[in-house]
């Protein structure tokens, strides 16, 4: 587990590399979700930068003064750090791509820009079964691709474009295959490490990651799990786990439990679809993209598949329980989570839903502590 | 003979004696229904609309009785269904057009309603009586911490109380918020698998300031959303609808706003001759479709207009002349005591923002082609577009009708229409020079934010707006 320090020190000081970079002209492009392409942004020259901060409250309420408080306080919190002025990353980057996919990152592109930020967005229709839709993204990556160009005045071409889908699908396979492991039991990797493992890859040296990867893989395979084999093993579902909100990861795997999969839309590479690397690359990266992942929450229809797909993981990973980590004033995923709950009942899955406003204050962790304790306590008790 | 509150009620909201026979059993198995007991019943008699309405007003009591009539027609939705109508289901904000020409091209085989608007208007602006609706939708499976729509808290439970029957399409406009379009899924999988649905959808991806309308990729993607939306909601219930049905419609439509903006302009003259709770739901039929039609909602706006105009003849207003009239974005008469305790204190409001045309939305459309013009018209709209394009026309607005502030906030459950208006205060505030208040509330659903809850805020902005003005 060196390896994940190691990659957890890099991505700490990921902030004075690209200080660097940017002091030798490279342009350094800030994103927000899931649907703006990594591959597009580094076949430009650029250095790409996932804006996915979160876990604290004062970020959010910072925000108050220019928004709604029942807004996401994870889309929130993606301004919330430089209003404070805490955000050593977002005063650098040469432009910010953020995804409209729903009200709470529009508002977030509102506020980028109010704050006379360097802001693009990239409209993504939920209403994704149609070719209306399919369409108006794959004409927004275009729009994007341009306006990179432009950026880094570099030309993104056709080899440029292979170069960095061929890296980034190399990352999504060798996450994969970690991810893999987890099925067995014990699994040699938990789920706080795994996400955090997720969040470090964003920000690695894209040449170096695949050998740390690689290596950490062979490790993982050779050692011995931190986890009892009769460890409860926990599904943990629902928006985003943010980078530095790990408070409950930990304390599932801190009360007994191991997370053994996640079911998240953001903050994890979706290490399931590789883009394909022959024909349209554009066009590749938009199915990929917009088609082929596992539809968001947001997405219409989309919570039918979603359940089938959550059933699967439960199925293959062998879970015993799903939390489900829902974030204040997310509507979307509250509704979802009421179907979920429900579903998890039918099929006598244990199921506990968490609600976080980043607050993780001693007052608001003992409360929290003894519910997901006594969730992992009532899955040892039921296998008896 | 023991006084029938029933009647009473249908004589309130401007039924003429020979209709009240004829109509009150009608009523009454509709207030079953709708879960009305004759408690209920007296306190809108005796108390609420009284309070809140302006009754000495025939147009006024007409239009709350045109209100009645839709809603009691809503709750036969389920009978005419099991007739074979087709029942074709909207909500807020959408462009009515479409569903108006449905229900004009066949009016015995389709029924159009966007029934969560006027259960919510009726039932709480009327009775104050929505709660049981919302809690029964917070019991099952929308909880209540999270601040949902009671719109669409109360196009679940209706449909979960049996109020209404499973729609043959409920063609869904998610072109402002998400959770409308996401709470029919819902309703789908959760509850009723025969609640079918047609969604329709608009990225919120133009950059600030951005003029939308002229951004011509913009409105042809929209008016292509909006033709394939339509085109699905026909294809399912199988019905075809001409271009000149759709004329039609827009020729009524039109007759009704020209009407409205007369209407608009008696508002803003001073003395305000009329409380907004009276006026604003005059507004309803140019966003939300009565399946009983406009007809008697027209004859009660004609009807108020004479009034109005006799009630400016004599210069007789709600308040002094002169006194201090703020815009306020939104208000809604299912909470109808914000707007009332604004006028308590000595300061009017003339008009709700929304309903308040800039000179751009008065212009005809740039496009023939009907899909095009109803997108053009869409991107005009305030609310519909991003916020430093809505500032301007706020702005505009606000000269207009030479108010002395504006009011923001009280839709603190919408994530798109309720979430910048705190941003759009800071803008507009910057641009007037004139007070921008906002004010963390709910327009539809009361419990949160009780009288007692608002008064110290309300009373406060009105203090500061007087005195201002002297």
């Amino acid at each position: 587990m060196d390896i994940l320090e190691g990659m957890a020190k890099t991505a700490r000081t990921r902030a004075e590399h690209l200080r660097e970079q940017k002091g030798k002209g490279v342009k350094i492009v800030g994103y927000v979700g899931r649907f703006v392409p990594e591959e597009l942004i580094l076949a430009s020259g650029a250095l790409p930068y996932l804006l996915c901060r979160g876990g604290q409250p004062e970020p959010p309420d910072a925000v108050i003064p220019y928004l709604l408080r029942f807004m996401s306080p994870y889309t929130r919190s993606q301004i919330g750090y430089h209003l404070l002025g805490v955000d050593p990353i977002v005063p650098m980057l040469d432009l910010i791509v953020v995804q409209c996919s729903d009200c709470h990152e529009s508002r977030l592109a509102d506020l980028f820009e109010y704050f006379k930020l360097p802001t693009v967005r990239l409209g993504v229709p939920t209403d994704w079964e149609k070719s209306l839709s399919r369409d108006y993204y794959y004409k927004g990556l275009t729009r994007l691709g341009e306006k990179l160009e432009d950026l880094t005045g570099n030309k993104i071409s056709d080899e440029k474009l292979k170069e960095s889908i061929d890296s980034t699908n190399k990352v999504r396979d060798l996450l994969k295959k970690i991810k893999l492991l987890r099925k067995a039991q014990p699994s040699p990797i938990g789920g706080y490490d795994f996400i955090r493992l997720n969040h470090y890859s964003f920000y690695c040296d894209s040449a170096e990651l695949p050998s740390q990867l690689n290596d950490l893989y062979g490790g993982l395979q050779k050692g011995k799990s931190p986890f009892s084999k009769e460890a409860p093993r926990i599904l943990l579902a629902g928006h985003v786990v943010a980078v530095g909100d790990y408070v409950v990861p930990k304390l599932i795997e801190d009360s007994g439990g191991v997370i053994a999969a996640e079911f998240l839309d953001e903050g994890m590479r979706h290490c399931e679809f590789n883009v394909k690397t022959d024909g349209d690359l554009m066009k590749n990266l938009g199915e990929t993209y917009y088609l082929e992942r596992t539809p968001p929450s947001i997405f219409q229809p989309a919570w039918e598949e979603r359940v089938e797909l959550l059933k699967k993981i439960i199925r293959d990973f062998n879970i015993d329980g799903v939390i489900w980590y829902q974030l204040s004033f997310e509507e979307v995923y509250n509704l979802e989570c009421s179907i979920i709950s429900r579903v998890m009942d039918e099929i006598n899955i244990p199921f506990l839903k968490l609600e976080s406003s980043y607050e993780y204050a001693r007052e608001a962790v003992g409360p929290l502590t003894t519910r997901v304790e006594s969730f992992v306590e009532s899955i040892k008790q039921r296998r008896g | 003979m023991a006084k029938d509150i029933y009647e009473d009620f249908l004589r309130l909201t401007g039924f003429e004696e020979d209709e009240i026979p004829k109509y009150l059993p009608e009523w009454r198995k509709a207030s079953v229904k709708l879960g009305l007991t004759e408690d209920d019943v007296k306190f809108a008699v005796e108390e609420r609309i009284p309070t809140y309405f302006d009754i000495k007003l025939e147009g006024v009591r007409k239009m709350l009785g045109s209100y009645l009539k839709e809603t009691v027609d809503l709750t036969k939705a389920s009978e005419y269904k099991e007739r074979g109508v087709k029942i074709v289901y909207g909500i807020l904000p959408a462009i009515l057009h479409f569903y108006y020409a449905l229900k004009l091209t066949a009016p015995d085989k389709v029924f159009v309603s966007f029934p969560d608007i006027f259960l919510t208007l009726v039932l709480n602006g009327f009775f104050h009586k929505l709660n049981p609706y919302l809690e029964e939708a917070e019991r099952t499976g929308i909880p209540y911490g999270c601040r949902h729509c009671a719109l669409n808290k109360t196009r679940y439970a209706a449909r979960r109380l049996g109020v209404i029957p499973s729609p043959d399409i409920s063609w869904i406009w998610g072109f402002i918020c998400d959770e409308a379009p996401k709470t029919d899924e819902f309703i789908r999988i959760y509850h009723d698998p025969e609640w079918k649905t047609y969604i329709t959808r608009l990225p919120h991806d133009q950059p600030l300031g951005t003029v939308e309308d002229e951004v011509i990729d913009r409105v042809e993607y929209l008016a292509s959303q909006m033709k394939d939306g339509f085109e699905a909601a026909q294809k399912e219930i199988g019905i075809k609808v001409t271009d000149g049905k759709i004329s039609e419609v827009v020729a009524i439509w039109q007759r009704y706003a020209n009407k409205l903006a007369e209407l608009a302009q008696l508002m803003a003259t001073d003395p305000q001759p009329l409380g907004v709770m009276s006026a604003r739901p005059f507004w309803e039929p140019l966003f939300c479709p009565f399946n009983t039609g406009v007809d008697s909602m027209e004859n009660a706006l004609d009807i108020v207009i004479k009034e109005v105009k006799q009630r400016v003849a004599r210069k007789e207003g709600i308040l002094p002349k002169g006194a201090p009239k703020l815009m306020i974005y939104s208000v809604h008469p299912s909470v109808p005591w914000i707007a009332k305790m604004f006028e308590d204190n000595g300061v009017g409001i003339p008009f709700p923002e929304f309903f308040t045309l800039t000179k751009k939305q008065l212009m005809p459309p740039t496009f023939e082609d009907p899909y095009m013009a109803a997108a053009e018209n869409w991107l005009r709209m305030s609310g519909m577009v991003n916020p430093g394009y809505q500032a301007e026309q706020i702005c505009e607005k606000m000269a207009t009708l030479n108010v002395d502030g504006l009011v923001m906030g009280l839709m603190d459950f919408d994530r798109w229409l309720g979430s910048d208006h705190r941003l759009l205060a800071r803008m507009i505030e910057e641009k007037t020079k004139l007070p921008v208040f906002y004010i963390e509330g709910d327009n539809w659903d009361d419990r949160d934010y009780s009288q007692e809850a608002l008064r110290t805020r309300i009373e406060s902005i009105c203090e500061i707006v007087k005195m201002r003005k002297a």
